[in-house]
C-alpha cells in the first residue's frame, strides 16, 4: 500500500504514558474531590423556573426561604430562568410551598417544573444503574468472545473501563452533578467505545487470515491505518450532533451532551491507544505469531 | 433470486416503506405522542409497602396498582397512564393535569377499604352510601371459587371479632344492599341473601374471571393493607417542556445539516448517497415512532430526543463504514462494479457486529433502568434497528446499482481514485 502509514503500535510507550497520566488524574480526582451526586441519587427537590419577568437571584432565594425551604440553592440559567435545589423531599409539601413562591414572585404556577425524589429512591436508582452496567459488560464479553475471541473481548472491556474511569474523573474535576442522564450517557459511551474497538478488531481478524509475510504487529498496525479515516470521520459525525446539543440543547439536555462529548474523544483514542496495543502484545505471545515475529522482525 | 432482481426489489421496498412512513407520521405534531416532560403534567413513581412489613410480592403489587387506578379514576384525569416499573414501583403519569397539589394529596394515602350501608339508590341506579359498618382490617382473606355450573364466586373470611359483627350486620339486613367501598369508590354492592353466622361469605354474581379477580384484590386490600410511598414526583409546567422540545429539535436539525455538509464535502457523490440514506433512516425511524405512539407504547421525552440525536450519529457511522470500505477497495485496484458488491458486504458485516454490541447495552439499559432513562434506551434500540434495515435494503443495493452505471462513467464525482471505468 503506497499510502503513508502512522506507526501507532510503535508508540505503545507514549500511549501507556498518556493513559497512565489520565487514569492517575481521574482516580486522584475521584478520591480527593469525589463525585457530586444530583438529588436524583440523594433525595430532595429540584425546581426549574422559566421567568418571563426579570428576577434577581437574591429575590428568588428569599421567596423560597419565606415559603419554608430550609437551604435552597439558587442558580440562574442562561435563558433568564432559575434552577433551585433543596433538601425537602415530600412532594405534597414542596408543591404547595412552590405555589406560595410563585405567587410571591408574581410568576405563573405553570412556569415551574418541580421534581422531588424520596430519600430511599436514589439508592434503588443507583443499584439499578450499576446492575445495568455490570450486566451489559457481561453481555458484551460474551458476545465478543463468541463472535471473535476471548482475548479481544477482554481487551475491549479493558478499554471500556479505561474510558469510563476517565469520564467519571472529569465529572469529579468539573464538579458537575451526576444525574440519571449521566448514567445513560455512560452506557452510550460504552456503546461507542466498543463500536470503534470492534471495527478495528474486525479488520485485524480479516487481515490475520491471510497473514504470512509479516509480523502480527505490523499487520495490526496496517489494519488500524486502513480504518483510520473511518474512525476519524465517524467520530466527527457523531461529535457534531452531540456538540450542537451541548450548545443549543437547553439546560436539561446539556449534562447529557457534556458526558457524551468527553466520552467520544476518549473512546476514539482508546480503541487505538489502549485496546489495540494490549491485544497485539497478547497475540504476539502465541507461538504462531512469535515465529512470524522472529522471521520478519527486521524486514518490517 | 438473481442479485439484480433482489436489488430492484429491495429498492422498491424502500420506496414503499418511506412513503408508508410519511403517511404514518405526518403531521408530526399529532402523530407522535409527546411525553409528560414536554407536555406538562404530573408524573410520580410510587413504591408499595405492606404496612405489616412483609416482602413485596406480585399480590402486593396487584393491590397497589388497583388502589392507584382507583384513585386516578376518582381524580377524573383523562389519558392517565399507570405502569409497573421494576419489582416494587408504579409509574403514574397524568398529562396536562391542572391541580397537581390535589392529585398529590389523593395519591399519597393508604388504601381505605370499608363496608358501608346503602340507604337508597339514586336516579342512575348508583347506591347512596350510609354509615360505615366495618373497616377492611376485619377481613382476613379472599379467594375465588367455582361451583359445579362453572359460576365464579369470591369468598371472604373474617377475623373472630369481625365475624361476630358481620353476623349482626347481615342478620339485620337480609334482602338489602351493602356496599364494598375502596377509597370512597363503590367496588361492589351485593344484596345480603341470608344471615352469615360463621364468617365465611360467598359473594356471587355473574362475574367474569377479571371481575372476580378484581373484587378479590379489592377485598385483600383490607386484609393486607398496602401503603404507597412517593419516590419521585415531577410536576412539569407546560412552558418549560415546550421550550426544551424546541431547543432539542433545533439541535437535531442543525446537527443533521452539519453532518450532511461534512459528508458531501468529504465523499462528494457517495456523501449524497449517505445523506439520502440518512433521509430513509429518518423516515423509517419516525414511522416506527408514530406506530408505537398510536398504540400508546411510546411518548417522546427529553432523554428520548437525546437518544435520537445520538442515533443520527450511529446511522452516519454505518454509512461512512460502507463509503470507506468501498473507496479503499477501488483504490486497491478492484473494478468499481466488483468493489461495490464485496465492499458493501464486508462493511455491513462489520457494522452489524458493532451495532449489535451497542444494542446489547441499550437493551440491558431498557430492561433494568427505571424512570426517564428508559425512553432513551428505547429510541436508541429503534435507531439501531433502522440503521441495519437502511444498510441492507438501501445503501448496498443503491451502491451496486450505481456502481454499474454512473460511478463507472464519473468516478471522480464519487471521490473514487483508481479502479478505472472500463477495466
Amino acid at each position: 500500500m503506497p499510502r503513508f502509514e502512522i506507526d501507532f503500535l510503535g508508540r505503545k510507550l507514549l500511549f501507556a504514558v498518556i493513559s497512565g497520566v489520565l487514569l492517575a488524574l481521574a482516580i486522584g480526582a475521584l478520591t480527593v474531590q469525589g463525585l457530586s451526586f444530583g438529588i436524583e441519587f440523594q433525595g430532595g427537590t429540584v425546581i426549574n423556573i422559566t421567568a418571563d419577568v426579570p428576577l434577581e437571584i437574591s429575590e428568588v432565594r428569599e421567596a423560597f426561604v419565606d415559603a419554608g425551604f430550609r437551604e435552597p440553592v439558587v442558580q440562574s440559567t442562561e435563558d433568564g430562568g432559575f434552577i433551585v435545589r433543596a433538601s425537602e423531599s415530600d412532594p405534597d409539601e414542596v408543591n404547595r410551598a412552590f405555589g406560595d413562591v410563585a405567587a410571591a414572585l408574581g410568576l405563573d404556577r405553570a412556569a415551574g417544573t418541580v421534581t422531588t425524589i424520596g430519600p430511599g429512591w436514589g439508592q434503588s436508582v443507583t443499584n439499578a444503574a450499576l446492575l445495568a452496567l455490570v450486566l451489559s459488560v457481561f453481555a458484551i464479553l460474551l458476545y465478543i468472545s463468541l463472535r471473535f475471541e476471548y482475548k479481544m473481548s477482554i481487551t475491549a472491556v479493558t478499554a471500556l473501563i479505561h474510558d469510563i474511569i476517565i469520564v467519571l474523573g472529569i465529572y469529579a474535576l468539573s464538579g458537575r452533578d451526576v444525574t440519571p442522564n449521566t448514567i445513560a450517557a455512560l452506557l452510550t459511551i460504552m456503546g461507542y467505545s466498543l463500536y470503534d474497538t470492534v471495527v478495528v478488531f474486525h479488520r485485524m481478524k480479516e487481515n490475520s487470515v491471510t497473514l504470512v509475510k509479516s509480523t502480527f504487529t505490523s499487520m495490526a498496525n496496517h489494519s488500524i491505518n486502513q480504518v483510520l479515516v473511518r474512525t476519524i470521520n465517524t467520530s466527527v459525525t457523531s461529535l457534531i450532533p452531540v456538540v450542537v446539543l451541548l450548545f443549543f440543547g437547553g439546560e436539561t439536555l446539556r449534562d447529557f451532551a457534556f458526558a457524551l462529548t468527553v466520552g467520544l474523544f476518549i473512546s476514539t483514542y482508546s480503541s487505538i491507544g489502549v485496546a489495540s496495543p494490549i491485544f497485539v502484545l497478547w497475540k504476539e505471545r502465541e507461538p504462531k505469531f512469535r515465529a512470524l515475529a522472529k522471521k520478519y522482525a527486521q524486514a518490517s | 433470486m438473481e442479485p439484480k432482481q433482489w436489488n430492484a426489489l429491495a429498492l422498491g421496498a424502500v420506496v414503499l416503506l418511506v412513503i408508508g412512513s410519511w403517511l404514518l407520521f405526518w403531521p408530526l405534531e399529532s402523530k407522535i405522542t409527546k411525553g409528560l416532560d414536554i407536555r406538562g403534567g404530573l408524573s410520580v413513581i410510587l413504591t408499595a409497602e405492606e404496612t405489616t412489613g412483609t416482602a413485596i410480592t406480585e399480590g402486593v403489587m396487584d393491590r397497589a396498582e388497583l388502589i392507584v387506578r382507583n384513585r386516578v379514576d376518582r381524580l377524573g384525569a383523562s389519558e392517565a397512564s399507570i405502569q409497573r416499573q421494576g419489582a416494587a414501583s408504579i409509574l403514574v403519569q397524568l398529562p396536562g393535569i391542572g391541580n397537581a397539589d390535589e392529585a398529590l394529596a389523593a395519591l399519597g394515602t393508604t388504601g381505605q377499604l370499608e363496608i358501608r350501608d346503602v340507604v337508597s339508590v339514586d336516579a342512575t341506579g348508583a347506591p347512596v352510601l350510609g354509615d360505615i359498618l366495618l373497616t377492611g382490617d376485619v377481613i382476613t382473606g379472599a379467594s375465588i371459587s367455582t361451583d359445579q355450573l362453572g359460576k365464579l364466586s369470591v369468598d371472604v373470611t373474617f377475623s373472630g371479632e369481625g365475624a361476630k359483627r358481620w353476623a349482626e350486620i347481615t342478620t339485620a339486613r337480609v334482602g338489602r344492599q351493602i356496599a364494598i367501598v375502596l377509597d370512597d369508590i363503590v367496588q361492589s354492592a351485593p344484596v345480603v341473601q341470608e344471615p352469615i353466622l360463621g364468617g365465611q361469605t360467598a359473594i356471587t354474581g355473574n362475574f367474569t374471571p377479571e371481575e372476580a379477580k378484581k373484587l378479590k384484590t379489592v377485598l385483600e386490600t383490607g386484609a393486607l393493607p398496602v401503603s404507597l410511598k412517593f419516590e419521585e414526583s415531577r410536576v412539569v409546567g407546560p412552558t418549560l417542556g415546550q421550550d426544551s422540545l424546541r431547543k432539542g429539535v433545533f439541535a437535531a436539525l442543525v446537527g443533521l445539516a452539519l453532518v450532511g455538509v461534512y459528508l458531501i464535502l468529504f465523499y462528494r457523490g457517495l456523501g449524497v448517497l449517505s445523506l439520502t440514506s440518512l433521509f430513509v433512516f429518518g423516515s423509517l425511524f419516525l414511522g416506527i415512532l408514530a406506530v408505537l405512539s398510536s398504540f400508546g407504547w411510546f411518548a417522546l421525552s427529553l432523554p428520548g430526543i437525546a437518544g435520537i440525536v445520538l442515533t443520527i450519529g450511529l446511522a452516519a457511522d454505518s454509512s461512512i463504514l460502507i463509503n470507506e470500505r468501498f473507496k479503499e477497495e477501488v483504490a486497491a485496484g478492484k473494478t468499481i462494479r466488483s468493489a461495490a458488491k464485496s465492499s458493501t458486504r464486508q462493511a455491513i458485516g462489520t457494522s452489524l457486529d458493532a451495532n449489535l454490541v451497542t444494542l446489547v447495552s441499550a437493551f440491558v439499559l431498557y430492561l433494568v433502568a427505571i424512570g426517564p432513562v428508559r425512553g432513551f434506551a428505547l429510541t436508541l434500540m429503534i435507531g439501531i434497528f433502522c440503521t441495519v434495515v437502511v444498510m441492507v435494503l438501501y445503501k448496498r443495493p443503491i451502491i451496486i446499482a450505481l456502481g454499474e452505471s454512473v460511478m463507472m462513467k464519473m468516478p471522480r464525482l464519487f471521490a473514487l481514485k483508481g479502479g478505472g471505468g472500463g477495466a
